[in-house]
């Protein structure tokens, strides 16, 4: 059998990060699987390419130039996907690239630092996908010797992935095919590993599948668990006992004392989500107006408070549950059975999006999406998709449906069309929109329909500004000057996925303290101008890799229902959308060459020349 | 958008940070900037107050544009700012006379907003103090320009307002808490 397997380390430079302890120690040592053949690296700069199906082994010195320009998570995933993936594959064939990413922060005294990130094509939507998960799972990556595994083919037989303090093992996972995330981690975890795996869901190459991290964490949107399906691969665990090397010490503590100054200064952060976690969005949202309901036909839901963070509070015995390194401790779980609570997306779409006020009813939902490994958010809005066609209220049936790969499992978009009825899908590029209905927060709604990787509130974080007032509270009901913001946003947000860290420290920190922390992280200076414009970079290459797709600018739009009656002028969101691209450098939607070559994207950007030649 | 900058010319003015004519303001609006008309009153500003020039490159309406509007291109070009804020605030031009370099808030909001604050030269509606200031603007959210008055950035206005209150505000603090120690 051949297992067409890569591991691809990229280390930063000399420079940036001492060669860790392990492997002077001991030369990291690759056991293939079944063969037993052996490479033996001398030091950890060197990058290994393992791909069976070409029967071939490569060790490969890292460039300095994409660990400066990228810097980690989503930056270098990104970056590595476009260079390595060709065009129009398909994203469940052992074509496509899964990489596993942590940043020059990941797991050290950073706060909120204990993300990592998955990147590769999304089978849901086509386009490239990012998507992250919090818990311990990254932190243990980096201290087992890896900043980027590359997961490339496909194996015949269920695998799963293991490091052990710089030894990786590729084994047997056929017992293990066919089992949810619960029992599948509490396989794995044992002598004290920490595992990402995928459910049935994953196996099944369910478009929304999600990749689970320690039981509960998920890197839930584009369905990239289906791809790690694809590949037989049911796991990845990983241990490890190296230090995390930090280049500038003295400056990392002053820079982390402010962070968390200002992060302890922050109401969001240190008071409301660390109260309620982040159910106590569903009043807020709800008194807004912006609460989706009945599939984004209403924006109010009556029985709002049934199923929200202060219901939570009052009828649950809870636990607070948190990631490495987070004083917020956003996670809940019912202390008395044991089980995870939903986080407020999911509450939004299980419960007012369908037309649910039984709070229990979400709690189940939860749990069953997390077991078989299913995005919560689509799942939801896929449910209440199928609500508004075929009528009723019953959550179970439809998503039961969802998680045994019947036809719904496709996602809303799918679904409806085949109905005729494209307009019931609430998604943008066949990714579902969270819980915030764009009609009344309109910098949400650009950010949602120029997002690259389809409806999502994370690219630009308007929620901060337009609905919580920070750093700044500015009028959500009005597109004025929104273009210019939502794509500084974006660009902020790329570079703090790529540090990588919890999106909710830019509750409290701005791009400035993001530039200290991976100026003394990795031991070169960044200013706050060059963090944006890696962060802008990225932005732009992701868009070069959709356009390649032909993903084009007819897709920076948002489902119908939202311009109906008016209450989104089609003309205004044109108009706003046009003088965004005129911020971003674009003309409609492609970037400028100009743009391309001030952010060093010319090579990138060559196949865009000979198309248009 | 004349409205919004005239809002916050009041406010600056009412609130005592600079006198009628010592600043000037603009925003960022797609390749253009809007920025106040040299010899304008900030706490009168009308639409005939205002004017659009190319963010890009010097036009004939940088005639009539403030005089400083040189830095506030340079700021744009250099930087994702989309709002300046020029104020001729007294403790900030003290303090930029008492200390090189920088100084370093004492007061907690000072600290949490900014760190420390930069201490930057040139004169006056000068290249040279264009690219001190937008140097020093890629790092900050606001400097002093020595003997001269504060540049804040935003990346909406009322940011760059509160930018600039608050380094009058930590220039203030510090003056009086050195006055005393000093007695
Ligand atoms: S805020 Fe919540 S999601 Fe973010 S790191 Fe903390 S516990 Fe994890």
């Amino acid at each position: 059998m051949l297992i067409y397997i890569a591991i691809y380390i990229e280390k930063f430079s000399n420079k940036r990060v001492k060669i860790p302890k392990i492997y002077k120690r001991k030369p990291l040592k690759v056991t293939l699987y079944k063969n037993q053949k052996e490479i033996r690296l001398p030091h950890i700069e060197k990058v290994l390419t393992v791909d069976l199906a070409k029967d071939k082994i490569r060790a490969e010195n890292i460039q300095k130039e994409i660990a400066s320009n990228y810097i980690g998570g989503r930056g270098i995933g990104v970056k590595l996907l476009f260079d390595m993936l060709s065009p129009n594959i398909d994203p469940l064939s052992d074509e496509n690239i899964l990489i596993f990413a942590t940043g020059p922060v990941t797991g050290t005294i950073v706060p909120l630092s204990g993300r990592h990130v998955v990147v590769s094509k999304s089978p849901l939507t086509g386009t490239i996908f990012d998507s992250s998960a919090g818990g311990f799972f990254g932190r243990e990556l980096r201290r087992s010797g890896f900043d980027v595994v590359i997961i490339k083919g496909a194996s015949e037989k269920p695998v799963y992935l293991e490091i052990d303090d710089g030894h990786v093992d590729i084994k047997d996972a056929r017992d293990l095919w066919g089992k949810n995330v619960r029992e599948t981690t509490s396989f794995l975890s044992k002598d004290g590993f920490k595992v990402s795996c995928i459910g049935k869901a994953g196996e099944k190459l369910i478009l929304m599948s999600s990749i689970m991290s320690e039981y509960t964490h998920a890197c839930g949107r584009g369905g990239l668990g289906a791809v790690m399906g694809s590949k037989k691969l049911k796991a990845f665990r990983v241990k490890g006992s190296r230090d995390i090397n930090i280049s500038d010490e003295e400056k990392m503590k002053k820079y982390v004392a402010e962070s968390m100054r200002l992060l302890n200064a922050s109401p969001v952060a240190s008071k409301g989500l660390a109260y309620y976690g982040t159910p106590s969005l569903v009043n807020l949202i709800n008194t807004m107006r912006i609460m989706p309901t009945d599939n984004f036909r209403k924006v109010h839901f009556e029985n709002a408070y049934k199923v929200s963070g202060e219901y939570i509070a009052e009828n649950y015995d809870i636990k607070k549950k948190t990631c490495y390194n987070c004083f917020i401790a956003c996670k809940r779980e019912d202390k008395k059975r044991g089980i995870e609570l939903p986080e407020y997306e999911t509450i939004a779409m299980f419960g007012p999006n369908s037309m649910n006020d039984d709070i229990e009813k979400i709690i189940q939902a939860n749990l069953i999406c997390n077991d078989y490994g299913v995005d919560t958010i689509s799942a939801g809005s896929t449910v209440s998709c199928y609500l508004e066609l075929e009528g009723g209220n019953d959550i179970e049936t439809p998503l039961k449906e969802i998680v045994e790969g019947g036809p719904l499992s496709e996602g809303s978009l799918r679904y409806s069309k085949r109905k005729g009825k494209e307009g019931s899908s609430m998604s943008v590029k066949g990714l579902e929109i969270p819980g915030y209905d764009p009609r009344g927060v309109l910098g949400l709604a650009l950010s949602y329909a120029t997002s690259n990787r389809g409806a999502c509130h994370l690219r630009a974080y308007m929620v901060a500004p337009e609905i919580l007032g920070k750093p700044k509270l500015i009028d959500r009901l009005s597109f004025s000057g929104k273009s210019g913001l939502i794509q500084i946003f974006q660009n902020i947000s790329a570079g703090i996925h790529s540090l990588v860290m919890c999106q909710f420290s830019s509750f409290a920190l701005s791009e400035e303290e993001y530039s200290n922390l991976l100026s003394a992280a990795v031991g070169e200076k960044y200013t706050s101008e060059e963090f944006i414009r890696m962060g802008e970079r990225i932005y732009n290459l992701e868009r070069l890799f959709n356009i390649r797709e032909d993903i084009s600018y007819s897709h920076d739009t948002l489902p119908e229902r939202f311009f109906a009656e008016d209450r989104i002028s089609k003309e205004e969101f044109d108009s706003v959308l046009d003088e965004y691209y005129v911020y971003r450098g674009w003309n409609k939607g492609v970037p400028t060459k100009e743009k391309l070559d001030s952010l060093g994207l010319k090579k990138e950007a060559k196949f865009l020349v000979e198309r248009d030649s | 958008m004349w409205k919004e900058i005239a809002k916050f010319g009041k406010k600056l003015v009412d609130g005592g940070y600079l006198s009628s004519h010592f600043g000037n303001i603009s925003v960022r609006v797609g390749d253009s900037i809007t920025v106040t008309r040299s010899g304008s009153m900030l706490d009168e500003i009308t639409e005939a107050s205002v004017v659009t020039v190319d963010l890009h490159k010097p036009s004939s309406l940088d005639l009539i544009a403030s005089s400083e509007t040189i830095v506030h291109r340079e700021i744009y070009k250099r930087t994702s700012a989309l709002a300046v804020i020029h104020a001729h605030c007294p403790f900030a031009v003290v303090e930029s006379l008492l200390n090189d370099g920088s100084i370093e808030p004492y007061d907690s909001e000072g600290k949490f907003f900014f760190h420390e604050i930069p201490i930057v030269t040139g004169n006056i509606g000068t290249k040279e103090l264009a690219e001190n200031v937008a140097t020093s603007l890629e790092q900050h959210k606001g400097c002093i320009v020595k003997a001269h008055g504060t540049f804040a950035v935003g990346k909406i206005l009322e940011e760059a307002y509160v930018h600039t209150t608050m380094m009058e505000h930590s220039s203030k603090i510090k003056y009086y808490c050195d006055l005393t120690k000093n007695k």
